[in-house]
């Protein structure tokens, strides 16, 4: 809790002298809004009055500056336009606040987004596999616009109904001790009754905004898997799920209502009572001939003015409140430690091959997905990696990547240690196509050039060539300016893997990762794909992850994994003469004879 | 096609469409009786805010007659009275409101889901998720949240005016005449700025949702940022949209602190006219108690004519989000049983072995007849495809990319219905049949397997709700899954994540396949289904799928050829049109592309080697 108004109190630090303006303004702005009735009081009690009370020193006052009784009773235009000045001023005073404020807020809330996608790029990645990606943007957008209707709104609100109860004090008593003793009798009920009952609207509300982010993830997987409902026709299954979160999402939201609605009955009452106090007890004192007119007239105004300025306190703290649970929520973000990057990071020599060390991972406390993983792959040539799911494949790529710390062992490329070098400069180093593509949407054109910005269209053009892409590219109605869909649902399995493979060989990587990326791909053009790499990317260091036989016999070695362990590696034709998995995946895929089939189900 | 949905579409209309939101009103019909009773509450508390400034006026004169008597007594005891219904009314009405807003919205939500379980996937195809999530919450959240407050503010706001103006005519016309003359500067400015704010609102709008879209992608696409080290490309491309927002909010910001003193000020003008033009005539034929409850109506009369406005520009601004529910709920299904099919389904008898529809329940045959098909006009996918499977028989669908082998399944499963020709199941279009029944005899597997966040369990019984944890193991099992989930930390147990992103692809699939193989389909099929598995789990597969499958239809799609040679039937799809037919012998003996990429395949070692030859690194 602390912690988080020391997080409110940084964010607000550089727009301290904005705030604290606004705040002035507020009560320059307020001073005036109580100024302007004693104009018609003075009017009502020193100049229409013919009998009753005695006017007070305030009304006598205010009607001596305006030129004494005489003066004015013949010319009332003049009391007219001075309460409509002081109304415009004290409005020119609102308008100076809320620009202020609003300024400050929207500059803080800049700052704050931006901050927040920064740093959610430089997340490790575990916090990524853990977080729900419809969570981490509902914290980026309405937990951002919650402390920002704060900082906008209520701090300086918290100043207006401070100002607006203190300010008019003393010129309240300066008229009548005993009207304002009348005047704020139940102010302290009221900011009581505020604190309490907001404190059940908040739990309503985050019980209302639980059930609705049920229900949005709801909607999201269902249609997300439309085709999965469909396929197995489980329309009903679903209608009746999601009945039962919209239907709970009613209930907890009308519940707020409920609630809102006690609150607002029940304040209003007691506001509307504070202002009969004032009127009930002022018709007696003016019935006695005690108060003035003008004095009541007076009054009546100024409570109305603040009392439900007051009732605003229990928002303006069910609000802080909203607000600190948001900026908990934002702090998760940006409290969590980004990846670190070593204090005087080694520099790769120019060329080098791959090499796992013994290296051991787990995820988390789970289970070892890696055991004591070791290979070497010398500049130029290529691994493939094989074996089936879960056995560590994909781990092994997100390690060298490092997108995960090995628990043990070594990784190195041209034998540095990739952990003494900025990630960024691995990354330059290591190009990656993963096994479902991720495109952005975006033109094409831009999507492949993030590989390299400054690429020409020749270069862009030789890789979609490489990637066996640049026809098919070509043949789509805006062929390179053609804009990728949200995931790239324009384009086919294929062509996704395709367009990711041009994109990173842009980037003219030293090592080159193909994570499955050519499973989507036919026999023909996957043979296309590797006969050009091999030929315009020699220098290159390739590791390939596949299951099929013409992509593995391409290797100079393969590694075979299972459980997290090497259970093979060998050059494929070492490894075809050898009984064992590999032997066993030439002899289904190519020497599919009867007596291999005999082979391999005894 | 100009439509987008990649962006907050909603528009500036100038004008109300009257039709749609009588339509949208039409959803509170239910709620009648709460929209009532809220009327009524909305009259009465229109009616005691009037009511007060003369009674406030009528105890200041009896006050000024010099004594406490009976009268002031009784006038404050009409005021604590007053006080306490206001009270009261107000927590009627918003517990009113509430039922009104949370009922619509719940309905609609409950309509427009319904409504896209049905609609076809031409639908979804363009229209990304996000977007739909966005139309089912957000819009209906606007538009059933408005609607209380709107009869609310109508009904309220309307009549204070009204009373207000009535009690001025009636207390002093002539007075009642000089006040009411900052009603056209109030309407006037009014306009002018709500229609600003509406302008500026709707900018901001746009903004945050390309914000919001921003932030979506680049948590769904951060392992690839990362891959290709582009943070800070990323970072400056958002901050020129982050900028953005802070311009236009700002404007939104300062129209709108502007508009508030401007309605005060306004206000005033209409207070000192009373003061003015009332104060001269006190003493001649007023009372000082009338200018005083005149002073208050000039100040309550004003503020419901600045909250009405601000009402109908709220309607305008979710007029946009109206239409797209609206048009949601009228797209009709273009797939969907038929008149004939329905009253089929009706007449049927259960439990007499047929299917529900009252057709046969075994699929004996499937013959696609002629099948042309395209997803845009002109350009087909699927041109006179014609070949026929039996039970028992398992087709394979071979050939390059793009080719249409996955339209065949789609077409199949009516995801689509053809363009021409048909698909006939024992000889009837499957048009002719159920849906649901068609539907359900199916188990399809796709390349990118979708996953429901939930456990490995859940995942697997979505084929059979019933399914007990036995049968679901055993499911697993059949595909060679089981030992692969059990030596998961929380096996069966184990959570899935987000669309199943906590698995590989492979493992994935294997889930997928499991499902499938528990749902006990008559057709099965695999599009790609094992392209993630290796050699040796893809044979337990194939195995277990094949045990499976005694007596029924498989369609297999593929790229690795060890995974169709046993096919009874195999297609060669180029170009949408099926090249060759046969079996594995007999199109190697025909020597056509068959053969060629089985060449490739066959001798995939012997290639390999050729290629490293051919380019030595």
């Amino acid at each position: 809790m602390f912690s988080t108004l020391r997080e409110l109190a940084r964010l607000m630090h550089g727009a301290r002298l904005h705030y604290s303006l606004a705040i002035v303004s507020l009560v320059v702005a307020s001073c005036f809004l109580y100024l302007a009735p004693l104009v018609p009081q003075a009017v009502l009690d020193v100049v229409l009055a013919q009998d009753g009370a005695e006017p007070s020193a305030v009304s006598r006052g205010v009607a001596q500056l305006m030129g004494g009784p005489e003066f004015v009773a013949r010319r009332l235009w003049l009391p007219a336009l001075l309460l409509v000045a002081l109304t415009v001023v004290a409005g020119a005073f609102t308008y100076v606040r809320e620009r202020l404020a609003e300024v400050a807020t929207e500059r803080i809330v800049l700052q704050l987004r931006d901050r927040l996608l920064d740093r959610l790029q430089r997340l490790p990645t575990p916090f990524h596999d853990d977080a729900e990606s419809g969570d981490l943007v509902q914290r980026c957008t309405s937990d951002v616009d919650t402390v920002r209707l704060f900082l906008g709104g209520q701090v300086v609100e918290f100043g207006r109904t401070a100002a607006m109860l203190f300010v008019p004090l003393p010129l309240m008593l300066a008229v009548d001790t005993r009207m304002t003793l009348a005047s704020v009798v139940l102010v302290p009920a009221i900011i009581g009754f505020s604190l309490f009952f907001f404190g059940r609207v908040h739990r309503a509300y985050l019980r209302s905004d639980e059930s609705e982010a049920t229900l949005t993830a709801n909607v999201q997987e269902n249609i997300s898997g439309i085709r999965v409902v469909r396929a197995f026709a489980r329309q009903a299954f679903e209608r009746s799920r999601f009945g039962r979160n919209n239907d709970d999402y009613r209930d907890a939201d009308y519940r707020v209502y409920v609630v809102a609605g006690w609150f607002w009955g029940v304040s209003d009452f007691m506001c509307f009572a504070q202002q009969a106090a004032v009127l009930v007890t002022g018709i007696v004192f003016l019935a006695q001939g005690t108060l003035s007119v003008g004095a009541l007239f007076f009054f009546v105004t100024a409570v109305s003015m603040f009392t439900f300025p007051m009732r605003q306190l229990g928002r303006i703290v069910s609000d802080f409140g909203k607000a600190t649970v948001a900026l908990e929520r934002i702090r998760r973000i940006l409290d969590t430690e980004p990846e670190q990057e070593p204090a005087n990071p080694e520099v790769f020599p120019d060329a080098g091959g791959v090499s796992f060390d013994d290296v051991t991972f787990a995820y988390g406390d789970a289970d070892p997905v890696l055991r004591n993983v070791s290979f070497d792959v010398p500049a130029g040539a290529t691994l493939a990696i094989v074996g089936p799911p879960g056995s560590g494949k994909s781990t092994i790529v997100a390690l060298l990547l490092r997108m995960y710390e090995a628990n043990a062992g070594t990784i190195s490329i041209g034998g540095t240690d990739i952990t003494s070098v900025t990630r960024r400069d691995l990354r330059q180093r290591v190009g990656v196509v993963h096994q479902e593509a991720f495109l952005f949407s975006k033109p094409l054109l831009d999507n492949l050039k993030m590989g390299r910005p400054g690429a020409t269209v020749t270069e862009v053009h030789d890789a979609t060539g490489v990637a066996c892409v640049h026809e098919a590219i070509e043949e789509f109605e805006h062929g390179y300016a053609t804009k990728v869909g949200e995931r790239g649902v324009t384009l086919s399995g294929g062509q996704r893997q395709r367009v990711a493979i041009a994109r990173t060989l842009l980037e003219q990587p030293e090592v080159l990762v193909l994570d499955d990326a050519l499973s989507a791909v036919d026999t023909r053009t996957e043979a296309g794909i590797l006969g050009g790499l091999r030929e315009q990317h020699q220098q290159t260091t390739t590791i390939v992850i596949a299951h099929r036989l013409s992509t593995l016999a391409i290797a100079d070695q393969v590694v075979v994994l299972d459980g997290g362990r090497v259970v093979q590696h060998g050059s494929p034709d070492e490894l075809s003469q050898v009984a064992g998995p590999y032997a066993r995946i030439v002899q289904r895929q190519s020497g599919w004879t009867e007596a291999g089939r005999e082979e391999m189900t005894s | 096609m100009s439509e987008r949905f990649d962006e907050d579409d909603d528009r500036y209309s100038g004008s109300l469409d009257w039709t749609l939101w009588r339509r949208m009103v039409a959803r509170a019909r239910p709620y009648r009786s709460a929209v009532g009773q809220m009327v009524f509450a909305g009259l009465f508390v229109a009616a005691i805010d009037a009511v007060i400034p003369a009674l406030t006026g009528l105890l200041v004169d009896e006050a000024l007659e010099g004594a406490v008597n009976d009268a002031i007594w009784f006038y404050a005891g009409a005021y604590v009275l007053s006080f306490v219904l206001i009270g009261a009314a107000i927590v009627w009405f918003i517990m009113l409101a509430g039922r009104i807003a949370t009922g619509v919205a719940r309905d609609l939500r409950r309509d427009a889901f319904a409504q896209m379980q049905e609609l076809s996937f031409s639908f979804f195809d363009r229209r990304p998720v996000g977007w739909l999530v966005s139309r089912l919450m957000g819009d209906v959240s606007k538009v059933a949240g408005l609607m209380p407050w709107f009869f609310l503010d109508v009904v309220w706001g309307g009549s204070v005016v009204v009373m207000s103006i009535a009690m001025m005519l009636w207390l002093d016309a002539a007075l009642a005449a000089w006040v009411l003359c900052i009603v056209p500067a109030l309407a006037w400015v009014s306009v002018i700025f709500q229609r600003r704010l509406l302008a500026s609102s709707r900018e901001v709008r746009r903004t945050n949702s390309r914000i919001t879209s921003a932030y979506a992608e680049s948590i769904a696409g951060v392992r690839t940022t990362r891959a290709l080290h582009r943070e800070d490309a990323s970072l400056q491309e958002f901050q020129l949209e982050s900028s953005a927002m802070y311009q236009h909010s700002v404007r939104r910001a300062l129209q709108s602190a502007l508009y508030l003193p401007l309605v005060v000020a306004i206000g005033s003008v209409g207070v000192g006219l009373a003061l003015w033009q009332g104060g001269v005539r006190v003493g001649d034929d007023l009372s000082l108690g009338t200018l005083v409850a005149f002073m208050q109506y000039a100040r309550l009369f004003y503020e419901p004519i600045r909250e009405l406005a601000g009402r109908f520009s709220e309607l305008q601004s979710a007029q946009a989000a109206a239409e797209r529910i609206a048009t949601l709920l009228d797209t009709e299904p273009e797939i969907r049983d038929s008149p004939e099919v329905l009253a089929a389904i009706q007449r049927a008898t259960p439990d007499d072995g047929r299917a529900l529809d009252g057709g046969d329940a075994q699929i004996e045959s499937v013959h696609f007849d002629g099948v042309s098909f395209s997803y845009v006009d002109n350009e087909p996918v699927l041109r006179d495809v014609d070949f026929t499977v039996r039970a028992g028989q398992t087709v394979a669908l071979v050939g390059p990319t793009g080719g249409g082998k996955s339209t065949i399944v789609s077409l199949l499963a009516r995801f689509y219905d053809p363009g021409g020709g048909a698909v006939r199941l024992n000889g009837v279009d499957h048009r002719q049949r159920s849906l649901h029944w068609l539907q359900s005899n199916l188990g399809v597997v796709l390349q990118s397997p979708h996953l429901f966040s939930g456990t490995i369990a859940e995942n697997i019984r979505y084929g059979r709700l019933d399914a007990t944890d036995a049968e679901v193991q055993a499911a697993a099992s059949r595909v060679g899954a089981h030992a692969m989930i059990e030596a998961m930390a929380a096996g069966y147990a184990t959570a899935v994540g987000e669309g199943g992103g906590k698995l590989s692809t492979g493992q994935r699939q294997l889930i997928s396949l499991a499902r499938a193989v528990l749902a006990d389909p008559q057709i099965f099929i695999m599009d790609e289904a094992t392209s993630s598995l290796d050699t040796e789990t893809e044979a337990q597969v194939q195995a277990g799928i094949d045990a499976a499958l005694e007596g029924r239809i498989a369609f297999v799609i593929a790229h690795r050829l060890s995974t169709i040679r046993n096919a009874d039937q195999i297609l060669v799809i180029v170009g949408g049109r099926i090249v060759e037919r046969g079996t594995h012998d007999e199109l190697l003996a025909a020597g056509g592309h068959y053969a060629e990429l089985h060449t490739q395949s066959n001798a995939a070692g012997t290639v390999g080697a050729a290629v490293r030859e051919a380019h030595p690194a």
